[in-house]
């Protein structure tokens, strides 16, 4: 029964921050139609200059809304460096193939990985340093015992659903969300609408930017900072955002709370080690029983 | 007034726009017409700034619109209806149309509800359907979201490309009604491409025919549809 519940806080609290990740993932993919392998090392990037801040004596929250805007303006000056220039390219300069065509801004999103961890390694050395988080880390007493959840985990289970909850709403009631849902859908019509689809893209790139950016600070206290340590995150991530089908939101928040459960349960009740085996089987599953992801459109891509 | 010189627009090796000159009258209805393949829609695409052209120029009202992407050639106040009832359908009727008035919508917020107040007195379906998905609706009345879409904007040239494509030819009727009447009554200017000939001469003052990228006639609508010869020669019927 004890496990059981540790399992449950532990999952909610996991889920939350993967449906933040899946989420950052399902935004650029509706918005640019890429799927940005390089999210959380723009999120690392964001927790390292928080880490900084913080070494130097700023206060944790100064650096925690400094991390969340320079993940925002990494994510945009990706776009406008990077994505947006291989995206203006004509057919015939870069690979003629249309499946070719959509791998080229993918790949780059690796590269852009590779140099963002390098480049981390350069600048704040490749070793694990500490996080701080801003409240205790000792369990809450329930009925006795001490429970894995402690006042962080509430910290990171509310800030992650005010977060999604104002993603909802930006979305559904604001003139610019309507701009993004209508440019993701048909670029065309978003045009002749007069909806300025590069900004609308770069709006993307933002958000996700500092959506991950968010999940990089909530994530790194528990874990260690490193250029390497939230590639893990990355790969639940992805499948969270795969099983909520790629472009969904409200399927991205479903799928990343999935993963969080079924991870805390194989830790508890398994090993550790089994983490991985069980994502994956998941994905499988999800692949084979739903290749849409739950909430997926009936014309997206399968993975 | 829209002014197209020499404009040619190719795809590859494909010349779709051959040289194309023509002239579109303010508050007047001017219809492109031709077979399958004339390069009507490219016409409009090219209008709009979808398609790129290769050479000639492209005025409304003394100001080019070369090189301007389509977003800003709506802010010019030239809205385009592409082809095949482009609406988008995962969005509600209301989303649709609101979505078309989006650019203006902080300098002009009481003005876009009365136009869309106008819009829907002009397609009350629209009214009834307004908190469904687009996706839900029938041809016809997709088509009627297209157009407001594009109104709701208030253009002063409007694009309309096939209009009748897949409608029961009364639903046609009733939507080429509406522009003809809304034309007259705000001045709006129309370019109306259609394949439907008979139709499109008939609430035209203007046409012109296309075939295979070149303006082989451009006359009034009413010579144009006594023409038996033109119409037996590129037109088939």
């Amino acid at each position: 029964m004890d496990t059981l519940i540790a399992a449950l806080f532990t999952g909610t609290s996991r889920g939350a921050i993967y449906a933040l990740v899946a989420m950052g993932l399902v935004l650029v993919w509706r918005g640019a139609g890429i799927v940005n392998f390089a999210q959380m090392g723009q999120a690392m990037f964001s927790t390292y200059i928080a880490s900084t801040l913080i070494m130097n004596g700023y206060s944790y929250w100064l650096a925690f809304f400094v991390a969340i805007a320079a993940g925002a303006l990494l994510g945009v000056f990706l776009d406008l460096v990077v994505m947006r220039p291989l995206s203006n390219k004509k057919q015939t300069e870069l690979l003629s193939s249309q499946s070719m065509r959509s791998a080229v801004p993918v790949i780059a999103s690796l590269g852009i990985l590779g140099v963002l961890q390098a480049l981390a390694g350069v600048i704040w050395a490749a070793e694990e340093r500490g996080f701080q988080a801003p409240f205790a880390q000792e369990g809450y007493t329930f009925a006795g015992r001490v429970m894995p959840f402690t006042s962080f985990d509430l910290f990171v289970v509310t800030v992650v659903a005010i977060t999604l909850i104002l993603t909802v709403l930006f979305f559904k009631k604001t003139g610019v969300g309507l701009a993004m849902r209508a440019s993701a859908l048909d670029q065309e019509v978003a045009k002749l609408s007069g909806i300025r689809t590069n900004g609308v893209r770069a709006l993307s790139w933002a958000i996700s930017g500092a959506a991950s950016s968010l999940a990089g600070l909530l994530l790194t206290p528990t874990s260690n900072l490193s250029p390497y340590t939230l590639d893990l995150a990355l790969i639940i991530g992805f499948t969270a955002a795969v099983v909520g089908g790629l472009d969904s939101l409200p399927g991205s928040v479903i799928g990343g709370f999935i993963l969080g459960f079924v991870i805390s349960f194989v830790n508890y009740y398994m090993t550790p080690e089994d983490i991985y085996l069980a994502i994956l089987a998941v994905l499988i599953f999800v692949l084979i029983v739903r290749p849409r992801g739950i909430l997926g459109g009936k014309d997206t891509r399968r993975v | 007034m829209l002014e197209v010189t020499d404009l040619t627009t190719s795809f590859g090796s494909v010349i779709a726009l051959n040289s194309v000159s023509m002239k579109v009258k303010e508050s007047k209805i001017t219809t492109v017409i031709g077979a399958n393949g004339a390069g009507k829609s490219t016409l409009l695409r090219t209008i709009s700034g979808l398609e790129k052209p290769s050479s000639g120029s492209i005025t409304w009202n003394g100001q080019s619109l070369l090189n301007r992407r389509p977003e800003e050639i709506v802010r010019m106040g030239v809205a385009h209806v592409p082809e095949g009832h482009a609406v988008i359908s995962a969005l509600t009727v209301e989303e649709n149309i609101s979505m078309g008035a989006l650019f203006r919508r902080r300098a002009h917020k009481q003005d876009i509800a009365q136009a869309t107040d106008e819009l829907y007195t002009l397609f009350p379906r629209l009214l009834e359907r307004r908190k469904q998905l687009a996706g839900t609706l029938s041809g016809g009345e997709r088509q009627m979201l297209a157009i407001s879409r594009a109104l709701v904007s208030r253009p002063s040239l409007l694009l309309l490309d096939e209009p009748s494509l897949g409608l029961a030819p009364l639903v046609v009727e009733q939507i080429i009604d509406s522009i003809k009447t809304l034309s007259e009554k705000t001045g709006l200017t129309v370019l109306l491409v259609e394949q439907n000939a008979n139709t499109a001469l008939g609430v035209a003052d203007h046409g012109v025919l296309l075939s295979l990228g070149k303006v082989v006639a451009d006359r009034p609508a009413h010579e144009l549809k006594a023409d038996a010869n033109l119409r037996a020669a590129y037109l088939g019927y």
